[in-house]
């Protein structure tokens, strides 16, 4: 019995036209099959691409801070693309609805801030502003108090000066990284005053308060860190 | 290819009734060895492979969800032309057995393995495997004849 299988099963055998045709199916379909990886590989790196530049994108590496009365940050990316703004009092928040602000150029966003009616109205009334840059990179910090600088314009009320990007500290206390700056001088002069003593404080009259306890002039105008683009640094 | 293609052919031709079937398995299995990252340890092993993977395939033909709502047109077994008509009948008793006894009478009296060598390949206890072989002999014996030793 077992030869008797054993020669018929030997006679069943793989077609030519079998073979053939299966060859040339498999290959046909494992060069489309062995292409998908590529192709799923291709997609994932551009995912990622795509993930990695909004990630850089909306990630903020410097902030603006604008004290007049009214208090606000613009978070600035690393293309100099305004990515967030935020109010830190009332009329902060109201500012902080200027429309064009957001994905900016940040001179332009502060051009557009400035150049607005209400703040006009303060800069008027003769109130001190306060543009504070707060970034960790040196280089860039100088070039953004720069053309920061030329935005503000000059008079004797502005007052720009760039430092360390430590907001947390700032933020904790209820203000923007300018204000905070300015508390800290104050705070140094006059160990007494909190946070919660300035928030309510145009930048004004915090400068008269440092002014009347130093003794000193009222600081204005640009260049008020030396010249050297750094004045003050948060968290102190 | 040409090394397994027989063996493939085989193992359709006991599971599958026509043509079309197994062309489809034979792209499967082949198909599946050309995208498989499996190392064979040697000839036996690979062989083994094809074995278990054409096995698998056919069984997932005849469970398809096509196949077990259709009729096949040609429900007649596809016996492969070449073969003598003197065979045919040999061929038509294998058909003929029930599809569990149908691996194991290949795998042994064809490809020589051993009952444990059987286990291995087509994952089932050892003396189930005795057990197939001694109910498909005898059912082979009462349609061909032949003595104890086939």
């Amino acid at each position: 019995m077992r030869e008797k299988l054993q020669s018929a099963l030997a006679c069943v055998r793989a077609e030519e036209a079998l073979k053939a045709k299966t060859l040339a199916a498999v290959s046909q379909k494992a060069r489309r099959r062995r292409g998908r990886p590529m192709a799923w590989a291709a997609a994932c790196l551009t995912l990622l691409a795509v993930l990695g530049l909004g990630g850089l994108f909306f990630t903020p590496v410097s902030t603006i801070s604008i004290d007049v009365n009214p208090s606000l940050e613009l978070r600035v990316n690393r293309f100099d693309r305004v990515v967030g703004v935020e109010g830190y009092n009332e009329d902060g928040r109201a500012l902080a609805q200027t429309p064009r602000l957001l994905f900016a150029d940040y001179a332009q966003a502060l051009s557009t801030l400035l150049s607005s009616a209400q703040m006009q109205g303060y800069m008027q009334q003769g109130e001190a502003l306060s543009i504070f840059v707060a970034c960790d990179d040196e280089r860039r910090g100088a070039q953004m108090l720069q053309k920061v600088e030329s935005c503000a314009g000059s008079g004797q009320n502005v007052h720009c000066h760039a430092g360390q990007w430590e907001e947390s500290a700032a933020h904790a206390a209820g203000l923007t990284c300018g204000k905070y700056q300015a508390f800290l001088e104050l705070q140094a002069l006059d160990p007494t005053v909190t946070p919660e003593d300035v928030q309510g404080l145009t930048m004004r009259e915090i400068r008269d308060r440092i002014a009347e306890i130093s003794g000193k002039e009222p600081q204005g105008g640009h260049g008020a860190c030396g010249g050297s683009g750094k004045c003050a640094h948060g968290g102190h | 290819m040409d090394l397994y293609a027989d063996m493939v052919r085989r193992l359709c031709l006991i599971h599958l009734k026509n043509q079309a079937d197994s062309e489809d398995v034979f792209q499967t299995v082949f198909l599946k060895y050309v995208l498989s990252f499996a190392v064979f340890e040697n000839e036996e092993h690979e062989k083994a492979w094809f074995i278990r993977v054409t096995l698998n395939a056919c069984r997932d033909l005849l469970r398809s969800f096509f196949r077990t709502r259709t009729v096949p047109l040609e429900e007649l077994i596809d016996l492969p032309e070449q073969a003598p008509p003197d065979t045919r009948y040999v061929l038509e008793a294998v058909l003929d057995l029930p599809e569990k006894y149908r691996d194991v009478v290949y795998l042994h009296y064809f490809e020589g393995y051993t009952a444990p060598e059987i286990g291995e390949i087509l994952k089932k206890n050892v003396h189930t495997v005795y057990s197939l072989l001694e109910r498909a002999k005898k059912r082979l014996r009462e349609k061909l004849g032949g003595d104890e030793n086939a």
